[in-house]
């Protein structure tokens, strides 16, 4: 048949097309991957003229990711997973109460702080992570974890994901629960949140990228090297080592490499969050 | 910045309107007060000290002057500061490139996000596959993306071995006046096409079968069925990822800082990366307040204008 042939082919056209483009977009990581094992010298020789080599080593070695080791980078990524992590739990503490109070419990005014909570938490942080580093400084939280953590804290997505969520969950539930004499504060816990996993993940996925990403709010507050998070302390190795790029990408990779695996692992769940943000509901 | 989830889109829920709870009584309504207030404190004192302290701050920082190094306090001038940047060239140049870069990158990025949501909301083999590829780069920090491409697009890098390849003679990239911008285009791009794409296919996923069912037994070919169903229905994803772009975009910081420290020739000094340039390279923080109110009164124009949007989207309903 026509059609089915002609359909046919569309297909292979536009399947054609998304291999060459995951291809373009994959490249770099490649290349990044096939950086980490191999000296610097040769990530040159194979780009210039570009070769096959520049997408897989010749001369496989683990010289740099032990450099990596050697400078004391593990220190650094240790502050990114501590920092990240308080951030999750916390910043989901934070916002699956604000979610649960904007979403079922009825009060007045509901809708006036939900705008405010929004169009806060719009304003991009950075835009104020200049002068809100001064305020911390007058406070004395330079140079501590608590700095690095409590800007993670507050983030509008998560509460606005974690609110829709809450929405479709029936309120005969909560009604039941209420019948029966519990609080609200019972039926957050044992009714709500039971059934919010999959947003859970999904905001904790939007509460770690944010903190995997830090890279202004770590040199505003911190000057310690003890406290560098990882991409601050790349971009310092990146500075200091300009004609030895080895260990840059070593340590590009592995910091790279770990949000890959939970987004990987998880990418259904931030889908799931994200679909919310362009519903009517 | 990558396009880091900070943002959300606001809209007018009809479910906004308290509804009486299962006792309706002044006790309860006291009740639920209570109880809503003490859930919300957490996020409300976030609020203030992480947003409305630093803004007033930002603000009062504007209105003050004083020598460059000096230790004296510095004074209240009013609006001088203000003055003396509107009448200066180097901010007037600072604006325009932050204006053309962000006037360039985010319908760019937006359309092939589209253009690929679309791509990989088709019935091809693997697409899950290949949605996740070009969502890869989002997951790897802007910092670590900022060096790999800083690297990449180098005189010797495998960009320019690649153009050699075809008979392109190598670029300067990052290190060019002219190029500069471009190279900073490519490398946003690389993050935030796959990135919204996520969100834009979350959109197409929305809309109901049954209006593409419609335009298929009427006949109407694939342009059709794109401009009448998909664009209009994917309204409001649309305007929601392309303002959280802008918004991302405005504000990217690591790559200048890294890698162009504003040069070469000013052409990558963007707003961003001048308050911060100012306030600790050259000390002086009076000008940088200045500088941050005005990119907080864009920000604020930019979530505004998003806002009205979706409201009056709502209101049609």
């Amino acid at each position: 048949m026509r059609t089915s042939k002609k359909g046919a082919v569309g297909r292979v056209v536009l399947t054609a097309v998304a291999v060459i483009v995951s291809l373009a977009f994959l490249l770099p990581v490649l290349w990044l991957l096939a950086s980490t094992f191999r000296t610097a010298t040769e990530t040159f020789a194979s780009s210039s003229p570009l070769s096959w080599h520049a997408l897989w080593p010749q001369h496989f070695t683990l010289d740099n990711l032990r450099s990596t080791v050697d400078s004391g980078f593990l220190v650094a990524l240790r502050n990114s997973v501590v920092v990240a992590a308080a951030t999750v739990v916390g910043g989901l503490a934070v916002s699956a109460c604000a979610a649960f109070a904007l979403a079922v419990i009825p009060f007045r005014g509901r809708s006036a702080i939900f705008t405010i909570v929004v169009l806060s938490f719009l304003v991009p942080f950075e835009a104020i992570a200049i002068p809100l580093s001064r305020s911390f400084s007058d406070w004395g939280l330079t140079n501590t974890l608590i700095a690095l953590i409590l800007p993670g804290l507050g983030n509008g997505l998560a509460v606005f994901t974690l609110r829709q969520f809450f929405l479709g969950i029936p309120r005969s539930l909560s009604e039941a629960a209420h019948l029966d004499g519990a609080g609200w504060f019972r039926i957050f816990w044992s009714v709500y949140l039971p059934l919010t996993r999959p947003a859970l993940i999904g905001a904790g996925l939007i509460l770690f990228l944010f903190q995997w990403q830090a890279y202004l709010w770590p040199i505003l507050v911190t000057s310690t090297a003890s406290l560098d998070l990882a991409p601050v302390a790349i971009a310092k190795s990146f500075g200091a080592f300009s004609t030895d790029y080895g260990r840059v990408f070593a340590e590009t990779a592995i910091l790279a490499v770990i949000p890959a695996i939970v987004l990987l692992s998880l990418q259904r769940y931030f889908v799931t969050s994200v679909a919310s943000t362009g519903s009517k509901e | 910045m990558t396009a880091v989830p900070g943002t959300l889109p606001p809209r007018a829920t009809p479910d906004d309107q308290p509804r009486p709870g299962p006792r309706p009584r002044s006790r309860t309504t006291y009740r639920n007060r209570v109880a809503a207030a003490v859930f919300l404190i957490p996020t409300i004192l976030l609020i203030v000290v992480l947003r409305i302290v630093p803004m007033a701050s930002a603000v009062a920082d504007s209105t003050r002057s004083g020598l460059p190094g000096s230790l004296a306090e510095p004074k209240f001038v009013g609006l001088d500061v203000f003055r003396e940047m509107f009448a200066s060239a180097q901010f007037w140049n600072t604006v325009r490139q932050t204006l053309v870069f962000n006037v360039i990158v985010n319908p760019l990025q937006i359309f092939l996000a589209l253009l690929l949501a679309v791509l990989l909301t088709q019935a091809i083999p693997w697409r899950g596959l290949w949605r996740t590829v070009l969502f890869l780069p989002a997951a790897v920090p802007l910092a670590g993306s900022t060096i790999v491409w800083g690297i990449a697009l180098r005189p010797d890098g495998p960009v320019n071995g690649l153009l050699e390849l075809v008979g392109i003679p190598s670029q300067p990239w990052f290190t060019s006046p002219d190029q500069v911008i471009a190279s900073l285009i490519v490398l946003a791009s690389w993050i935030g096409i796959g990135y919204w794409m996520m969100f834009l296919i979350a959109g197409l996923n929305d809309i109901p079968p049954v209006y593409y069912e419609a335009a298929r037994i009427d006949g109407a070919g694939a342009l059709r069925t794109f401009f009448s169903i998909t664009l209009p229905m994917l309204r409001r994803p649309l305007l929601f990822v392309l303002v959280a772009d802008t918004v991302s975009n405005f504000v990217l910081f690591a790559p200048v800082q890294i890698l162009t420290g504003g040069g070469p020739e000013s052409r990558s000094n963007f707003l961003m990366y001048d308050i911060f340039h100012r306030s600790y390279e050259l000390s002086d923080p009076y000008q940088a307040s200045a500088e941050l109110v005005v990119l907080l009164v864009l920000m604020i124009a930019i979530v505004a204008v998003q806002f009205r949007l979706l409201r009056s989207e709502d209101g049609d309903e």
